[in-house]
């Protein structure tokens, strides 16, 4: 990923998206004053100041006041924090999820590396302003489905093309590990579908064996093309060429699982295989706490709000299990992973939810900024309020992660984003209808 | 003349060295000291027992489907089975629809109660020979589906012809809650229950009014059948036989029956453990169980893994099966026993043997065998006890007996004509003299003998563990409830939603259930011995109310197969077994509005429930709360998402929604206009419709609508239909575009029960937003917020905040939109919804405030009891856990060992099978039920 263009794009992007340069001139520092700033990198400033070049890069943050002359918006009684980061969404693949039309989620087909979850956002979704309308600047747009489903992108939340949104490319590889839940329904219920439990644990054996071999082959062509790569006849395998960068460490493979027995096998997988990469799901992930905290392996939980799965379970297990991973010294990021891209935009209150059984508020603030943008390496410019970083900033009438608090003002590498969107038009618009 | 036997004369008497004179099949003297006819050809049944011959009282004639119990239900998950019966049905009867499309009031064929099964029925050998096999001598033998199945018959197990064997003709009227296949109705439970009505129903008004024609009068067809063959369920002129399928079903049967004044027996579903308090209500009506013991075997996993998946309700029904039939017992119900369920009749002594072991007594199994059933039959003065002039029907064992499965069972007696085992034969046919013995009933057991004496100390000791029950009583947490007469709250936050506002350094005082006082702490004065919670910094609103919920219900949400099903009814199915009664109290929630689904424009009848745990499924409901019903608009009702095939089910568009409304209510109106002529002038009575009195109770204004709708267009649509019949609607649910209209509703007067930010789900969702809630209200719409599934159900505070975020509604207001508003709109505002003296004792206790993102529930009350208290929480599931991790270990062991069948034998495949059984009132455990569903249509 090189964000060299990306600053120019965005300005291009935000003079028709109704986006607002914060300053009046393009090339002065300008200043936001007067806000409660919740850098994530640190502790909590009062009444403090951040400064941001017109490069769109952050100055500084103080409680001394900006510099003499500055232009300067006032934030008074409101909360600024990094734009968050949504994780394990389906922003701009889905539209409507019942309208097969607008569904571009899921291909045919076990493995399909060279899928890149980018190219297939819309970036006239409607969707992607409700999201961005509570805070949420970049999302990560991830494919489903088949065992290898493709890479997913980091994509901002605001811009007219995919090639100007898009800030990570090749963000993970994302792998949906082989069902470890038995069909324990009965044949006689089951009807001719039924599988002896025999049968279906031979299959996931199966899986598990054509998957590792699927990386097996890849490592086998890296090797060969090592070697062989520049005679003449060596034929190029684009699968295995899209495979190159996670077999070399450049690209992180997130695993997708849910119960105490997948998780463990993708973990172990991920250890054994020596790759950079997280859980995604983490419905018992609580119950690997050990085994991922070791193996330094992140959770992006997308269970908050999942039943407890055994009716022997507490009612909270689920709302719990970020604080049961923290605790253990495992990363926790929170992810959507609802298949449905309409409720990306709730992803702050799964976190505040966390919060209420146990989490810090730091950590839960952390696991929608900073974790994701060092998972998906961008650590560098997004994640935290910080010189040198991105100044992607949402000011708050309060705290991020609960439902009463309204974004009131947003920006994106220092230039304000319109935070209307087919909601609030329509709200409007209805609001102003005349009583017949 | 059978000599030296030990022979059961009843379950009551033995005699030992008994002499048994038979003459023509019937038995002439039994006793010590009888005389001893010249003639008589002896049989020595020394070391042997002889019992009167077994009667299994339920046999399914020729089919091998699993008992209902056993079946899967139409879960969420496995509600794909839409309607195809469709038709052009526009609400109103036509004469010229095509032959073959069903309707509402269609003949039903599950509705056969005139179906003699010995008109036609002649049990095969194989049949026959299997049941002799285990000691019966006659069964009684039943029509194989549909809910009304007929009459059963008694046939003898000596078949030798055609009719040879038929005994007693019409033993048994038999019932069934069997939902139909192939979208026939009725697909769900609380439909199968409509039709039992309605069919009962249109009996009576046969026998009333001496009308004999098949179809009665009306608009459009009826289900019309004999009353005569109905008679059992209107004069109890024979037994009737039902097949509930759970124990929920068979409270909810009893107080059906004594809504019809008959009295029933029910086949067992297996798990009466589970609420052993309905059961003791049924008793003593003269309701007897007939009971299969098919119970589940352990099974063998590949890994240890797997035992991670198995959940403890699995187990404990496993490890309750055996136990069962004494459970029963101690109830003092009556009970029969029967070999329904098993595949392999060969199961049928070791699993009576477990029950045995489980503390159901010999006595007990032998009248279940034998005088039991023959009194359910009628034929108590021919069978069921070896006394002089009764039929000599005879079952014999060796020594040890009929209840040690290793003893061998040497045959049966059926009018007098023996029918002995190989071995049995061999060494007995022999007229021996009196005196000499027999060695048949030593050798007896001696094939497995050999096995058994290699590990004794081990077979024992696994007998043992299996015999000891581990699971506990499922209601063991009932009895937890804290339930104090007085509480005083002190020192609190209190969000009254009344006329109090917020309070401050509060009090709340409830007693016996009620709200006693609101107040200031130092006005507020207890009683003595009153249980005072000083609970500084913490905040108490009154319980949560959803408006719209699909929890809690048994066997099918949707009844999905017609397009108007009022006469279905939501409080029929109420299951208070569901798991997630405790997680939502644990949110908070202590009533809920239980909605069919909207997979009709007209569905069923709601139920409104406070959140007892533990309490009878009709302890649940709200006493007092007005009659609601399900209506429906839009994508659901005209099948948009419900693939290619359904295409022909009027209405496909929303052009025809209004029509059929329109022409169900004139239909209904009729109706209204009948009764009332009858009632003002007399003439001829009319007949009683079940599903068009639901709909007159709506034109009188004692039933109120709760519309599922969408879109601006189909809202003004509806509201304009139902004006034009004088009615107003209760409310308008999900009213997703229900903002652009808002004046409109509010002029109208309907109730807004809102998503509180769901869209883009589907097409019809395109234009929601968040702010219709606080637009609404604007407008002067009385709105609140609604989850419409078993998760956010869990946690409508947090929802009510979002139309503090989304159009900046007042906080207390918003907490309104789940309290005291849903409590007005469904008309119970009298007794919920806000914390004023005399109303119920329901409410929250938060951490902090309940509409903050990082507050927890930490208790929840209702009436009075402390329902939920997060601080007991972790006993509460070390329990369950611990429960769990038993019941594994005793399981595995078993399993490890080779005893995974019931009493620690081997576990047979169909034992296995029967394991992995999921119950129906734990059928919908884990799974959100809700609205998104839209190829489910459950919404």
């Amino acid at each position: 990923m090189k964000p060299i263009s990306l600053i120019r794009l965005l300005s291009v992007a935000a003079v028709s998206l109704g986006v607002q340069f914060a300053g009046n001139a393009e090339n002065t520092d300008f200043a936001w004053v007067g806000a409660v700033i919740h850098p994530v990198s640190g502790p909590i400033v009062s009444n403090a100041t951040l400064v941001a070049r017109a490069d769109g890069r952050i100055a500084s943050i103080n409680s001394q006041g900006p510099p003499a002359g500055t232009a300067t918006v006032d934030l008074s009684g409101l909360h600024l924090y990094p734009g968050l980061i949504a994780s394990a969404t389906t922003l701009g693949l889905i539209e409507i999820d019942s309208v097969r039309a607008t569904v571009d989620t899921t291909e045919v087909g076990e493995f399909l590396p060279e899928a890149q979850a980018w190219q297939a956002v819309n970036p006239d979704s409607e969707v992607i302003p409700v999201t961005r309308a509570n805070g949420i600047t970049h999302a990560e747009v991830v494919p489903a489905g088949a065992s290898v489903a493709g890479h997913s992108s980091v994509i901002c939340l605001a811009g007219w093309t995919t090639e100007q949104m898009v800030r990570q490319r090749l963000a993970a590889l994302h792998v949906f590990w082989p069902s470890f839940g038995l069909d324990l329904a009965p044949k006689s219920v089951r009807g001719d579908g039924w599988k002896s439990i025999e049968d279906q644990v031979k299959e996931r054996t199966k899986s598990l064996r054509e998957l590792d071999n699927y990386f097996d082959e890849a490592e086998a062509y890296v090797r060969l093309s090592q070697v062989r790569g520049n005679e003449p006849g060596f034929q190029q395998t684009p699968a295995w060429e899209a495979m190159r960068p996670v077999l070399q460490g450049a690209v992180p493979v997130l695993v997708h699982a849910d119960d105490a027995a997948q998780i463990r096998s993708a973990a172990e997988w991920l250890v054994r295989r020596k790759f950079r990469g997280a859980i995604v799901g983490g419905l018992d992930a609580a119950r690997c706490a050990e085994l991922l905290a070791t193996n330094h392996i992140p959770v992006i939980y997308t269970r908050e709000f999942a039943l407890p799965p055994r009716d022997s379970d507490p009612y909270d297990v689920q709302y719990a299990t970020p604080s049961r991973l923290q605790k253990s010294g495992v990363t926790v990021i929170f992810g959507d992973g609802q298949g449905s891209a309409s409720f990306v935009r709730n992803l702050p209150y799964s976190a505040g939810q966390a919060v209420a059984f146990g989490l810090s508020a730091e950590e839960a603030l952390k696991g929608l900024t900073l974790y994701p943008a060092t998972l998906f390496g961008l650590q560098a410019s997004l994640g935290t309020l910080e010189p040198g970083k991105q100044a992607d900033l949402v000011a708050t009438d309060g705290d991020i992660l609960d439902p009463k608090t309204s974004v009131k003002r947003m920006w994106i590498a220092g230039r304000e984003v319109d935070l209307s969107s087919r909601h609030t038009r329509l709200y409007d618009r209805y609001r102003q209808r005349p009583k017949p | 003349m059978l000599v030296g036997a030990k022979v059961w004369l009843n379950a009551d008497s033995i005699v030992t060295n008994a002499t048994l004179v038979i003459r023509d099949g019937l038995i002439v003297s039994v006793g010590t000291d009888t005389a001893v006819p010249p003639e008589a050809r002896v049989w020595d049944c020394h070391d042997q027992v002889i019992y009167p011959g077994f009667i299994d009282a339920h046999v399914i004639a020729g089919s091998a489907r699993p008992p209902l119990a056993e079946r899967g239900h139409p879960g969420s998950s496995d509600n794909h089975a839409l309607t195809a019966a469709g038709g052009p049905y526009y609400g109103i009867a036509t004469a010229d629809r095509p032959t073959g499309t069903s309707i509402l009031g269609d003949r039903l064929p599950s509705v056969t109660p005139e179906r003699h099964l010995a008109d036609a029925y002649v049990p095969p050998v194989k049949s026959i020979e299997e049941l002799r096999d285990q000691g019966f001598t006659a069964a009684n033998f039943s029509p194989s589906s549909g809910i009304f199945r007929g009459w059963s018959a008694l046939y003898q197990l000596n078949a030798k012809s055609a009719t040879e064997g038929l005994f007693r003709a019409d033993t048994t009227a038999e019932l069934a809650l069997e939902t139909q296949a192939d979208s026939a109705y009725p697909g769900s439970l609380m439909g199968v229950i409509a039709v039992v009505r309605q069919t009962v129903l249109d009996a009576r008004y046969q026998l009333e009014t001496g009308n004999s024609a098949t179809v009665l009068p009306g608009p459009g067809h009826r289900w019309a059948t004999s009353a005569a063959a109905m008679a059992p369920f209107l004069t109890n002129a024979a037994p009737v036989v039902v097949e509930a399928g759970s124990v929920l079903m068979e409270d909810r049967l009893g107080q059906l029956a004594d809504e019809l004044g008959v009295s029933l027996h029910f086949v067992a579903s297996g798990a009466e453990w589970r609420r052993p308090d309905l059961i003791s209500r049924l008793v003593g009506r003269g309701t007897s169980w007939i009971v299969p013991i098919d119970f589940p075997s352990v099974p063998k996993f590949p890994s240890d893994l797997e035992w991670e998946q198995v959940g403890l309700d699995r187990l404990r029904s496993w490890d309750w099966a055996p136990e069962n039939p004494a459970v029963l017992r101690q109830l003092n119900a009556r009970v029969s026993l029967t070999t329904y369920g098993l595949s392999d009749l060969k199961e049928f002594r070791p699993n009576l043997r477990a029950a045995l072991d489980r503390g159901f007594s010999e006595r007990d199994a032998v009248a279940a065998l034998t005088s039991e059933p023959a009194r359910l039959c009628g034929v108590s003065d021919q069978l069921g006890t070896i006394a002089p002039g009764k039929i000599a029907n005879l079952t014999l064992t060796s020594a040890a007996g009929y209840f040690e499965p290793d003893a061998k069972l040497l045959g049966v007696w059926i009018q007098g004509e023996p029918f002995l085992q190989p071995s049995a034969s061999a060494s007995n046919k022999v007229a021996n003299l009196p005196g000499t013995t027999s060695d048949g009933g030593k050798e007896a057991a001696s094939p497995s003998k050999a096995t058994d004496e290699k590990k004794p100390d081990r077979k024992k000791e696994l007998r043992e563990l299996a015999t000891r029950r581990v699971a506990q009583p499922p209601r063991r947490q009932v009895s937890a409830q804290d339930r104090p007469e007085s509480v005083l709250l002190k020192s609190v936050t209190l969000w009254t939603c009344g006329p109090g506002g917020i309070l401050t350094n509060a009090s709340l005082l409830v007693s016996g259930g009620k709200i006693i006082a609101v107040g200031s702490s130092n006005t507020v004065i207890a009683p003595v011995g009153t249980l005072e919670l000083d609970l500084p910094g913490l905040h108490v609103t009154p319980g949560l109310i959803d408006c719209h919920s699909h929890s809690m219900i048994l066997g099918g949400v949707n009844e999905q197969t017609l397009p108007s099903t009022a006469m279905c009814r939501i409080g029929d199915v109420v299951n208070s077994e569901a798991s997630t009664i405790h997680e939502q109290l644990a949110g908070g929630l202590t009533v809920a509005n239980l909605l069919h689904g909207s997979a009709n424009p007209i569905g069923g009848q709601n139920c409104v429930i406070k959140l007892r745990e533990g309490a009878a499924p009709d302890d649940l409901k709200l006493a007092g709360a007005p009659g609601g019903i399900k209506f429906a608009l839009g994508e659901n009702v005209k099948q948009s998402n419900w693939g290619e095939h359904h295409t022909t089910r009027f209405p496909q568009s929303r052009l025809g929604v209004p029509v059929f409304y329109a022409n169900r209510f004139t239909a209904a109106r009729q109706y209204l206009e009948e009764w009332k002529a009858f009632a003002h002038s007399g003439g001829r009575k009319p007949h009683r419709d079940l599903e068009l009195e639901a709909l007159a109770e709506i034109l009188e204004g004692k039933r109120w609508i709760h519309c599922h709708s969408y879109r601006q267009d189909e809202i003004l649509a509806f509201l304009r239909t139902m004006e034009s019949f004088g009615i107003r609607v209760g409310t308008l649910q999900h009213i997703l575009e229900g903002y652009k209209v808002a004046d409109e509703i509010a002029r109208h007067g309907a109730g807004a029960s809102a998503f509180a930010d769901w869209w883009a789900y589907k097409y019809e969702v395109i234009d929601a937003i968040p702010y219709a809630g606080s637009l609404m209200r604007d407008r002067g719409v009385l709105v609140s917020f609604n989850s419409d599934s078993s998760d956010l159900a869990r946690r409508l505070n947090l929802e009510a905040a979002k139309a503090v975020h989304y159009g900046g509604v007042p906080t207390e207001e918003a907490l309104k939109f789940v309290t005291l508003n849903p409590a007005r709109q469904l008309r119970i505002d009298r007794w919920v919804g806000s914390l004023e003296p005399g109303k119920d004792a329901d409410f929250v206790v938060w951490s902090g405030g309940p509409l903050d993102v990082t507050s927890v529930c930490l208790q929840t009350w209702v009436d009075g009891i402390r329902y939920f208290d997060r601080s007991q929480e972790a006993e509460r599931v070390k329990a369950l856990t611990d429960e769990r991790t038993a019941l594994i270990a005793k399981a595995r062991k078993l399993s490890g060992e080779d005893a995974g069948g019931p009493g620690g034998k081997p576990a047979t495949p169909a034992g296995e099978e029967r394991f992995f059984r999921t119950s129906l009132e734990s059928s919908h455990a884990h799974q959100v039920v809700d609205c998104l569903d839209v190829d489910r249509a459950t919404n």
